[in-house]
C-alpha cells in the first residue's frame, strides 16, 4: 500500500514537469527500419560489424522489437514495437551512475549522457528494464571517406563510454536557438526527431507535452495509449498505441 | 485520390516540413544550373556552420521519392525525405537513409580504368573497419576514355551496338533511347532484379488482357476498408513501398470510416503480412484457385449470378487443394462481400510462377466484382509521368534470356552498362557472366566495383547519385503526373564523369548521325531541352516566365508535378466476362520443399555495400550481415536442424550452403531465402557475406515471360557444420548466447 501510494506521488510531480514526449502507434508501425537507419545517420552510430551484433554490441539507439504469439498455423507476428530511450520523468539509470554521467536535465526533461563523465561501469545499462543502452566496447572505425558523413551537431563516442536515445537533443537546440533570436517559443510541429521524420508511416509523433495543444499532447489523451513498464514507477515520456 | 488528398490536405502535410521548404527557396541563384564550383571556393550562399539543402531525387530503387540533403561544408550529412513531392510527402525507407553511404563509401570506382575482365578492381579485405585498402588506380584520362566510347560507337554496326540499363526511367534512358532512335542502334533496355521479383511484366500484361490496354496498376490502399493481397510485399520493396506504407497507414487510422482490416495469402509470413489481421498460409501454386473460388463465394454470399470468370471453380476442391478450409473461404469472402471499398492485390511470389498471369487475372477480377475501379480506395492506372505517353516496362527475365542469348551468339559487338549489375542480380542458371564473353568490347559506368565491372573491359564510372544531375519519372505511387527532379548535392568526389556527358561528348567525336543525334554540349542543356516543355502545362505545381526560372524551380522544389489527378480508369467492361483457368502452377524439380527467395526488406538488390543496411536487422528474423534460409521448426525438428545449423540445399539450377533460422511462421513444407547477399565483389561490406539464393533459380517463366522464381522445388541436406547468425532477438531481455560462444 505505501509504494502504491509513492508512486502515485511521482506520477503527478511529472505530470507538471514533462516537457518532450513521443507518441509511437505500434498499429500502422511495419517494422521497415528507416528509424533505425536515420537514427544512425543523424547520430553518428558506430556500425560494429558481424562478429560483434552477434554478441550484442550493436549499437542501435532504437530498435525494433517483434515477437511471436501461437504455433504455425495460428501463429500472429506482435505489433512491431520501436523501442528507444523512454527519457523516463524518474529513471533507474540515473541513480547508479557513479560519475554522475547519467544525469537528469533539469531544462529539457530529458536523461542525459554525459559522454566526458562516463567512466564505463555500464551499471546504468544493467539497471535500464527497457534495455536500451549500448555500450562502445571498442573504438569502431569508420574508414575513410565515410566519416564525411559525421554529423558535427553530435559527439563522436569512444571506446568504454555508454550511449542511448537523446531525443535527438542537437535537433532541439537547434530550435530553441532559432526561436529564441526570433523572440518566440518553439512552434509544435517545427521540427521533429530523425525517427519521426523518416517515418513512412508517421507511425511516430514527436512534441511538447507540456503544451496541451500539441499534437503530441493531444495523442497522449487518447485512452489506448499504454506506457511500458508504468508499474516500475519510472514515468516513460514515450506512449505507445498497441497494435490489432 | 482527389476527394482523398485535397489540396488543403496537401498543404497541412507540406506544413510539416515548413522548415525545409523555407530554406530551399535560397538555393542559391540560378546560375547554378551550369556552373559547378568545387567547394574549396565556397559560393557566397555558403556560410560556415550553417547547413544548406538540396532537393534531390533517391536512387536507391526505382520509385524515385524525393529527398532534401542536408550539407555543410561541401558535405552532405543528412538525407531526409521532400516534403513537397506528392510521391513520398516527406518520408524516406532505410534504403534511402543509407544513400549516404554508398556516396562515401571507401570503395568506389575512383576514375576511368581500362580493365583485364576479371581482375579485381580493389583488394580484399575482410575487414570492414580496415582503413588502408587499395583501389584499382585509374589509368585512363576522360579524353582517352571519351574517345574509346566514341570508337565504339563508330566502328560498328548499330545492331551490334547495345545498352543495359537499370530499372529506373531517368533522363540518361531518354537520352539513350533518343540516340538509338536517330542512328538505329538497339534501344536500351532495362532491367532491375526488382522488377524481376516483382513480375512487372506480368502485372500489365495482366491489366492488358482483362482491360484492353496495358500500364501499371495502382491500388489505392490507403482509401480502402478490406485488403486482399496475394503476396505483394508493399511495406517492404514492391514497386514504391513508401507511398503503399502511407496508403497502409490510411487503411489502419482511418478517421472517417471504422480501422480497415487487411489479409495477406502468401507461404512464408512476410514483414508485409506481420501487419496482416490475418495471415492466410496457402499452398503454393493455389493462388488463382483461391482467388476465383472467393470471388464465387462472393458472388453466392451477395446473392448474384455467379460471373463466367469464377464458375469453373469448386471451393471445395479449394479448400483441400489450398489447406484453407472451407468455412474459412466462406469467412473471408463474407469480410469481402459486406465491404463497400474492397480491394485485391496480385504482387510477389504468388505471380513469379508458372500460372502466375492466371493469378494476377484472378485477382484483378476480384476487384472487377467489388466494382472498385476509379473509386476511392480502388484500382486505377498510374498517373503516366510528363513526357511520357504509355507505361514502358522494364524488361521480363524472358527478354533478358534472349539478350543474353544474343551476346552470347555474338550479335552485339558492344555492350554499355549502366545502373544495373546483371551478372549478380540474373539467376546463375542464365550465365550473364558467360555470355558476357560473346561480346567483344563491355563498357561499364559502374559507380561501384560490381560483379559486371569485373567482366568489363572498361569501367568509365558515373558520379553516385548525390552527386548528378538529373531526372526520374515518376511511375506509380502518387496520385498526380510527377517528374522527380535530381541535382548535385556535393561536388564529385573522385574523377568520376556524368554517363550522360560521355555519351554526349563522344556522340560528337564520333560524329555523323551520332553528333546530330546528341547536339548538346552537356548534360544541363540536354536536361534543360526536356523540361522546357513541361513550361508550357497547365495545373502545373509552379510556373515560370521563362526557362532559366523554370530550372531554378525545378531545382529547389525537386522536380515538377502536377495539381490535377492524373490516374486513369480502367475499362472493366469485359474484365468479369473471361474464362479464367484455376489450375495449380507447375513446380520444376524434385524436392520436397516448395522454394520461395524473397527480396531483403531492408537490403533489397543493391543496398548490401552499405554497412548500416547490412547491420539493420532484418524485420520478421533480426538477422544482420548474412543470409539465412527460413524453416518451419516443426520440419527443422524432423530434419534434426537447429538454429545455425548449414544445410545442403539443392535446386534443379544449382547447390547452396546456407544456416538455419527456425522460423514459426511458415508452411511446414517451404523454405524461403532473403534475395540481396551473396556478392562476390561490390565493396568490402557486400563482399564474400552471405548467398545469393537466385543461384538456385531455373530458367522457368510464366505466360507473361516473367521468371517463375516462386516455381521451384528444392532438396534439404544436412551437412553438420555451424555458422552462427548475427541477430538482434538474441539480445532482448538480458544477454544471451552470442556469436562463436560454446553452446
Amino acid at each position: 500500500m505505501a509504494i502504491e501510494l509513492k508512486i502515485s506521488e511521482v506520477k503527478m510531480s511529472a505530470e507538471q514537469s514533462g516537457k518532450w514526449g513521443m507518441v509511437i502507434d505500434q498499429d500502422i508501425c511495419t517494422g521497415c527500419q528507416a528509424c533505425v537507419a536515420a537514427c544512425a545517420m543523424e547520430n553518428n552510430i558506430s556500425f560494429v560489424g558481424e562478429v560483434d551484433s552477434g554478441y550484442g554490441r550493436s549499437m542501435h539507439w532504437i530498435r525494433i522489437e517483434r515477437f511471436w504469439e501461437g504455433e504455425y498455423p495460428e501463429v500472429k507476428m506482435t505489433a512491431n514495437q520501436p523501442m528507444l530511450c523512454q527519457q523516463c520523468g524518474h529513471a533507474t539509470c540515473e541513480p547508479v551512475c557513479p560519475a554522475f554521467a547519467t544525469v537528469h536535465s533539469q531544462a529539457e526533461q530529458l536523461n542525459l549522457q554525459v559522454y566526458n563523465r562516463c567512466v564505463g561501469t555500464r551499471y546504468c545499462a544493467n539497471n535500464c528494464p527497457y534495455q536500451v543502452r549500448a555500450f562502445n566496447w571498442r573504438d569502431y572505425k569508420r574508414p575513410e571517406p565515410l566519416s564525411n558523413q559525421l554529423n558535427p551537431d553530435v559527439t563522436v563516442r569512444r571506446v568504454g563510454v555508454m550511449e542511448k536515445c537523446t531525443f535527438c537533443i542537437q535537433r532541439i537546440h537547434k530550435a530553441q536557438d532559432v526561436a529564441k533570436s526570433e523572440g518566440r517559443e518553439v512552434v509544435d510541429g517545427e521540427f521533429t526527431t530523425a525517427c519521426a521524420q523518416a517515418c513512412p508511416a508517421n507511425a511516430i509523433t514527436f512534441g511538447r507535452v507540456d503544451d496541451p495543444e500539441s499534437l503530441v499532447s493531444q495523442l497522449m489523451k487518447q485512452s489506448h495509449g499504454v506506457k511500458h513498464l508504468e508499474e516500475l514507477g519510472t514515468l516513460p515520456n514515450v506512449t505507445y498505441f498497441k497494435g490489432g | 485520390m482527389s476527394n482523398k488528398f485535397s489540396r488543403r490536405d496537401f498543404l497541412k502535410l507540406a506544413g510539416v516540413g515548413a522548415a525545409t521548404t523555407a530554406i530551399l527557396t535560397g538555393c542559391g541563384p540560378a546560375s547554378r544550373f551550369v556552373k559547378r564550383e568545387p567547394y574549396m571556393q565556397m559560393p557566397e550562399y555558403t556560410y560556415n556552420g550553417l547547413s544548406t539543402y538540396y532537393a534531390t531525387t533517391c536512387r536507391e530503387c526505382a520509385a524515385g521519392c524525393g529527398l532534401v540533403v542536408r550539407t555543410s561544408q561541401g558535405r552532405a550529412l543528412k538525407v531526409e525525405g521532400n516534403a513537397n513531392n506528392p510521391l513520398n510527402l516527406g518520408k524516406t525507407c532505410a534504403r534511402g537513409q543509407a544513400t549516404l553511404q554508398g556516396l562515401y563509401n571507401p570503395n568506389r570506382v575512383r576514375g576511368p580504368i581500362k580493365h583485364t575482365r576479371g581482375e579485381r578492381l580493389y583488394t580484399a579485405d575482410a575487414n570492414p573497419f580496415q582503413d588502408e585498402f587499395a583501389d584499382a588506380t585509374p589509368n585512363m584520362d576522360w579524353d582517352a576514355a571519351t574517345q574509346a566510347v566514341a570508337d565504339a560507337l563508330k566502328n560498328h554496326k548499330p545492331e551490334e551496338i547495345a545498352f543495359l540499363m537499370g530499372m529506373a526511367p531517368d533522363h540518361l534512358f531518354d537520352l539513350v533511347t533518343d540516340l538509338a532512335a536517330a542512328t538505329g542502334i538497339n534501344a536500351p533496355v532495362r532491367f532491375g532484379a526488382l522488377s524481376m521479383f516483382e513480375s512487372r511484366a506480368t502485372l500489365s500484361q495482366a491489366a492488358e488482357n482483362l482491360f484492353g490496354h496495358g500500364g501499371l496498376p495502382l491500388f489505392d490502399v490507403g482509401g480502402a476498408e478490406v485488403v486482399f493481397s496475394f503476396g505483394a510485399n508493399f511495406l517492404e520493396t514492391w514497386l514504391s513501398p513508401v507511398s503503399y506504407t502511407r496508403g497502409f497507414a490510411g487503411l489502419r487510422e482511418a478517421k472517417t470510416k471504422q480501422r480497415g482490416t487487411f489479409i495477406q495469402f502468401e507461404s512464408r509470413m512476410s514483414s508485409t503480412a506481420g501487419k496482416a489481421d490475418e495471415w492466410m498460409p496457402i499452398r503454393p501454386g493455389t493462388e488463382a484457385m483461391v482467388a476465383l473460388a472467393i470471388g464465387k463465394l462472393v458472388s453466392d454470399a451477395r446473392g448474384i449470378t455467379v460471373p463466367h470468370a469464377f464458375s469453373d471453380v469448386d471451393p471445395v476442391v479449394v479448400a483441400s487443394r489450398s489447406g484453407i478450409a472451407l468455412a474459412t473461404l466462406q469467412h473471408l469472402a463474407g469480410i469481402f462481400a459486406n465491404s463497400t471499398a474492397a480491394l485485391a492485390i496480385p504482387g510477389g511470389a504468388a505471380l513469379g510462377q508458372s500460372n502466375g498471369l492466371a493469378v494476377a487475372e484472378a485477382v484483378l477480377a476480384l476487384n472487377a466484382l467489388a466494382e472498385n475501379f476509379g473509386r476511392h480506395g480502388g484500382v486505377f492506372f498510374s498517373a503516366l509521368a510528363p513526357n511520357q505517353t504509355e507505361y514502358q516496362r522494364p524488361a521480363s527475365a524472358r527478354e533478358m534470356q534472349e539478350f543474353a542469348q544474343k551476346m552470347a551468339d555474338g550479335k552485339f559487338k558492344v555492350l554499355f552498362v549502366h545502373g544495373v549489375n546483371p551478372v549478380f542480380e540474373l539467376p546463375a542458371s542464365l550465365d550473364f557472366k558467360n555470355a558476357l564473353k560473346g561480346v567483344e568490347q563491355v563498357i561499364s559506368f559502374a559507380t561501384f566495383p560490381d560483379e559486371t565491372a569485373f567482366e568489363s573491359d572498361y569501367v568509365f564510372p558515373d558520379h553516385h547519385s548525390l552527386e548528378s544531375w538529373g531526372y526520374q519519372r515518376v511511375v506509380t505511387g502518387p496520385a498526380q503526373s510527377v517528374l522527380s527532379g535530381a541535382q548535385p548535392v556535393v561536388s564529385p568526389f573522385y574523377d568520376t564523369r556524368a554517363t550522360a556527358d560521355v555519351l554526349i561528348a563522344a556522340a560528337q567525336l564520333a560524329g555523323g548521325e551520332f553528333a546530330t543525334a546528341l547536339p548538346f554540349t552537356d548534360e544541363v542543356e540536354f536536361l534543360r531541352s526536356k523540361i522546357a516543355p513541361l513550361m508550357e502545362e497547365k495545373q502545373s505545381f509552379f510556373s515560370a516566365p521563362d526557362l532559366n526560372t523554370f530550372t531554378a524551380y525545378f531545382q529547389q522544389y525537386g522536380g515538377w508535378w502536377k495539381t490535377s489527378d492524373g490516374r486513369r480508369v480502367p475499362n472493366t467492361s469485359n474484365a468479369l466476362g473471361r474464362e479464367m483457368s484455376p489450375a495449380e502452377a507447375k513446380f520444376a524439380g524434385e524436392g520436397e520443399f516448395f522454394f520461395v527467395p524473397f527480396v531483403s526488406p531492408t537490403m533489397a538488390e543493391a543496398g548490401a555495400n552499405k554497412p548500416w543496411l547490412q547491420e539493420l536487422p532484418d524485420p520478421t528474423t533480426t538477422v544482420m550481415w548474412n543470409t539465412w534460409v527460413e524453416i518451419n521448426p516443426v520440419t527443422a525438428e524432423e530434419l534434426g536442424l537447429l538454429d545455425d545449423d548449414i544445410v545442403k540445399i539443392t535446386s534443379e539450377a544449382g547447390v547452396l550452403e546456407v544456416p538455419v533460422y527456425r522460423y514459426p511462421a511458415i508452411r511446414p513444407d517451404t523454405i524461403a531465402i532473403p534475395f540481396g547477399q551473396g556478392h562476390t565483389a561490390y565493396s568490402r561490406y557486400a563482399e564474400g557475406r552471405g548467398k545469393n539464393p537466385a543461384d538456385l533459380l531455373g530458367q522457368h517463366f510464366n505466360e507473361a515471360g516473367d521468371l517463375a522464381f516462386a516455381g521451384m522445388k528444392v532438396k534439404i541436406e544436412k551437412t553438420g557444420k555451424q555458422q552462427p547468425l548475427s541477430r538482434l532477438e538474441s539480445i532482448m531481455g538480458v544477454y544471451g548466447v552470442g556469436l562463436g560462444e560454446e553452446k
